[in-house]
């Protein structure tokens, strides 16, 4: 479904993404799993097209220049260049670090700008899909966005993405500062969201061990560079993976 | 092969960084260059300009750096968006002429009280809206000046609508110019260090995250103050000056202008520089007067030409022109 060939992304003179070779099936989890400054989060940024908006910043700030090579195809087609509202059209949907919510508008409200591409009869369906997922939603319905505590922000996110109707979802560290008992539940949810509507899920965390039972294929990045690759079980065995990123 | 530019440090930069500079007479010039140079313009400027017109055109561009000097430093060292170079102006020169026109002090005097006094002034006026943030604080800074303009009106004080004619003017255009400009590039070297020092950084760090500066047991609101004493009294001090090239105080000292044209010369020059604006009003004033020749024309081709330094030259021109001093480009192969 989406295939990445040698992309290659420079901030300036430093390497953020080396030769970067994956791909992600249709209908499966795909994780990416890295410590910090490995390029996940720029990983991200240049398939979701955000890179390109941020180039034009920057040249525009007369700040870092922003190299981009190699080659994203999504469903056989070559987007590496497509602007990326055209991609949230074609069906590639990040969820952003951090969140990003709008914290001045209601939950409902944060929602329904999820769902501003979709027709009408999609978002209502959505929108009860996520009520139903995120039952915590439901009754924070008319909160403001930035009065919700950590991990309702991150339901809110991830459901505000599906608002978009995704194709291929990118979840960029989904689990940043939240709980055990609602890391667990969130990643019951995604599971959940894979399984029932097919979306295809790219996701990226630091600590690979909430995310790894549910993970058909995983890569490990270090510096810009993949340096494992392998199903679930593969890496779940990887003497180094345990020691990395599994804590053990 | 893939191609890409690659922007490399030009090598002698990264041993003038540090204490090595002086190990070599090449790392010294590289360093001292553009400093030097840029003193040696403002310098020689009014030896070149052809005629006294000129001259005195330069001279109203230095009191506009002033003033937009004073908009930079609060602007992108303090956070504070302070739309009142017309107050400090305003404030200045009424100071300034009624302390000349009034008890007939000398110029020598008059200035430096002004300056001070002016400040002080204006920083009471400031000092209620320095909790508010951003577009509060412009707006209230914007409504003082036509407020003091309005009362001066109204009440018939300090000369009324005609205001004060017939104060102290500068000797010759020569006093005025080498008293004016030397005290500019004192007064941005001197903000400039003062930005760099352990004051600039509480204050860019205040425009950064104040709530972290707070917590850091810093008395922002003590810091804010001075800071906006500082920018106050700049503009005071070219208020007071501009009354005396003049010989006159009047209402047209609260003009918009005074407040406009400093973020225009900031932005063309640079904002965050301290030396950009400079550069910004010394190229603003005098293009304002080359283009008189168009006539009614004149407006249309500034904001033009403005128009489109700020959409091709976001970034302003001296940061620019350091990028290029700093570093050079090449393709290399990935």
């Amino acid at each position: 479904m989406l295939e990445i060939k040698n992309l290659m992304v420079f901030y300036e003179n430093a390497l953020a993404l080396n030769n970067v070779t994956f791909t992600c099936q249709e209908g499966q989890i795909t994780g990416v799993f890295g410590p910090n400054g490995a390029g996940k989060s720029t990983l991200m940024y240049t398939i979701s097209g955000i890179i390109l908006d941020m180039k034009k910043t920057e040249v525009m700030r007369g700040g870092e220049r922003i190299t981009i090579l190699g080659e994203i195809q999504f469903k056989g087609e070559d987007t590496t260049h497509i602007k990326p509202n055209e991609r949230t059209r074609k069906g590639i949907v990040l969820c952003p670090e951090r969140r990003r919510i709008f914290p001045e508008s209601s939950t409902l409200e944060n929602l329904k700008i999820g769902g501003y591409l979709a027709t009408r009869q999609e978002a209502k369906k959505t929108l009860e899909y996520v009520f139903s997922l995120f039952p915590a939603l439901k009754d924070l319905k008319n909160r403001e966005g930035g009065f919700l505590s950590g991990g309702e922000q991150q339901m809110l996110a991830i459901g505000r993405a599906l608002m978009a109707q995704p194709k291929l979802l990118l979840l960029d560290e989904p689990l940043m500062g939240l709980s055990p008992a609602i890391q667990s539940r969130l990643v019951q949810a995604i599971k959940e969201i894979n399984e029932r509507t097919g979306i295809t899920i790219l996701i990226t965390e630091q600590y690979a061990q909430p995310i790894l039972p549910i993970v058909d294929h995983g890569y490990v990045m270090e510096k810009g560079t993949i340096v494992l690759a392998g199903t679930a079980k593969e890496l779940t065995d990887n003497p180094h993976v345990k020691a990395a990123y599994l804590g053990a | 092969m893939d191609k890409r530019k690659e922007r490399l440090d030009r090598g002698i930069k990264v041993r003038t960084e540090g204490i090595y500079a002086i190990s070599s007479w090449r790392g010294i010039a590289y360093v001292l260059l553009p400093t030097l140079s840029f003193i040696l313009v403002m310098l020689t400027l009014p030896l070149i300009v052809p005629s006294t017109t000129w001259q005195r055109i330069m001279t109203i561009a230095c009191i506009f750096a002033l003033l937009a000097l004073s908009f930079d430093f609060l602007a992108h060292f303090v956070g504070i968006v302070c739309l009142g170079g017309a107050f400090f102006t305003g404030v200045g020169g009424y100071i300034s002429g009624l302390l000349n026109s009034a008890f007939g002090l000398p110029m020598a005097i008059t200035i430096p009280i002004a300056t001070i006094a002016g400040g002080a002034i204006c920083t009471l006026f400031l000092i209620p809206c320095l909790p508010i943030r951003g577009i509060y604080f412009a707006i209230v800074s914007l409504m003082y000046p036509i407020l003091f303009h309005r009362v001066i009106q109204a009440l018939n004080i300090f000369g009324g609508t005609d205001g004060l004619p017939g104060l102290a003017t500068f000797p010759n255009i020569w006093v005025e110019l080498y008293s004016i400009i030397p005290i500019t590039l004192l007064l941005t070297f001197g903000l400039r260090r003062l930005v760099n020092e352990d004051f600039g950084i509480v204050l860019r760090a205040i425009k950064d995250n104040d709530q972290a500066v707070r917590a850091s047991n810093i008395n922002i609101a003590w810091y804010k103050t001075k800071a906006v004493y500082i920018a106050s009294a700049i503009g005071c001090f070219a208020g007071a000056c501009l009354a005396h090239l003049y010989g006159w105080v009047g209402l047209s000292l609260f003009a918009l202008d005074f407040s406009i044209f400093p973020i225009a010369a900031t932005v063309v020059g640079g904002g965050g520089t301290l030396v950009g604006p400079i550069i910004g009003a010394f190229i603003l004033a005098p293009l304002s007067e080359m283009l008189r020749a168009f006539g009614p024309l004149r407006v249309v081709f500034y904001s033009l030409i403005l128009a489109g330094l700020v959409i091709y030259k976001t970034e302003g021109l001296l940061p620019f022109l350091q990028r290029k001093y700093h570093q050079f480009e090449r393709w290399t192969e990935v």
